[in-house]
């Protein structure tokens, strides 16, 4: 039987990577406009 | 704090996964190691159902007059946002799972075609969030809009009964209980990798809010600003 584990191996690289990337993309935004938001504020 | 402490739990949660899936979970007798992409198909599918449901109830509480509130309608994207990279994971996994299996990277199957419909529909709907003078016209446009793509989500979950195409049956709730599942590790790693993902999803649907919830009004803020100072500069000094 075939395992396919190169098919796994790219789902899941897949997904995490877009994951991460995401993730990665909404905390650095979050934290820009944390940081303008208190600069405004001062 | 809170954000904290659920990212932590979050990561902790998706590596237990990945372990689980990779290494713990046995090989399926049938389907090989193929099938371990289940782990990843199947939560993002539920995740799918469920913002999508977020943004509907979200959707019908900024709707109706005595619940209306800027949060819910905040809420309603960001729940979309995250369902469509959900939805996208769910399909693209679902393609790398069917080459080996069905041998076909796509199939216009009743559950696959409408999971499309599916994915583009709250494309639309998340492009439907940047248009809107205000921001009462954009929530107006955008819960409707809401509501009716919602009506997709029943279709994609009962088109493997209604049209019996190629997608197997529902594997978690499934009415005729024909799902085998081998020893323990298989289906525990099913529950368990449902809920690291649920977790996955409370984080970013919470870290967007807040952005969405620092962002909402930022433009006005910075125009009322940019006049008051303009105000108080002499005539003299404003530059021609």
């Amino acid at each position: 039987m075939d395992h396919n584990w190169g098919y796994v191996a790219a789902g899941f690289t897949i997904t995490f990577v877009t994951l991460a990337a995401y993730s990665g993309w909404l905390w650095q935004r979050l934290r820009r406009t944390r940081r303008s938001l208190a600069d405004e504020g001062d | 704090m809170t954000l904290k402490w659920l990212t932590g739990l979050t990561v902790v949660s998706l590596a237990v996964t990945v372990v689980l899936a990779l290494v713990v979970a046995p090989a399926d007798a049938v389907q090989g190691d193929a099938y371990r992409l289940m782990y990843l198909h199947v939560p993002t599918a539920w995740l799918a159902y469920l913002a999508f449901f977020v943004t509907a109830v979200a959707s019908a509480l900024w709707l109706w007059p005595r619940t209306r509130s800027t949060t819910w309608d905040l809420l309603a994207g960001a729940s979309a946002e995250v369902g469509v990279i959900f939805t996208g994971l769910c399909l693209a996994m679902g393609s790398f799972w069917g080459r080996p299996i069905w041998g076909t990277w796509w199939e216009w199957d009743a559950r696959v075609t409408t999971t499309a419909v599916l994915f583009f529909l709250y494309l639309g709907y998340l492009a439907l969030r940047r248009t809107g003078v205000t921001a009462a016209e954009r929530g107006k446009r955008c819960a409707i809009a809401a509501l009716i793509a919602f009506a997709d989500v029943p279709v994609v979950h009962f088109s493997v009964t209604w049209w019996e195409t190629l997608h197997q049956d529902a594997t978690v709730f499934n009415p005729k209980l024909d799902v085998h599942f081998e020893g323990f590790w298989m289906p525990f790693t099913l529950v368990f990798a449902v809920f690291a993902f649920t977790l996955l999803y409370a984080t970013l649907v919470t870290a967007r809010l807040q952005l969405a919830e620092l962002e909402e009004g930022k433009e006005e803020r910075e125009l009322e600003r940019a006049i008051e100072r303009r105000v108080r500069v002499p005539a003299e000094q404003v530059p021609v």
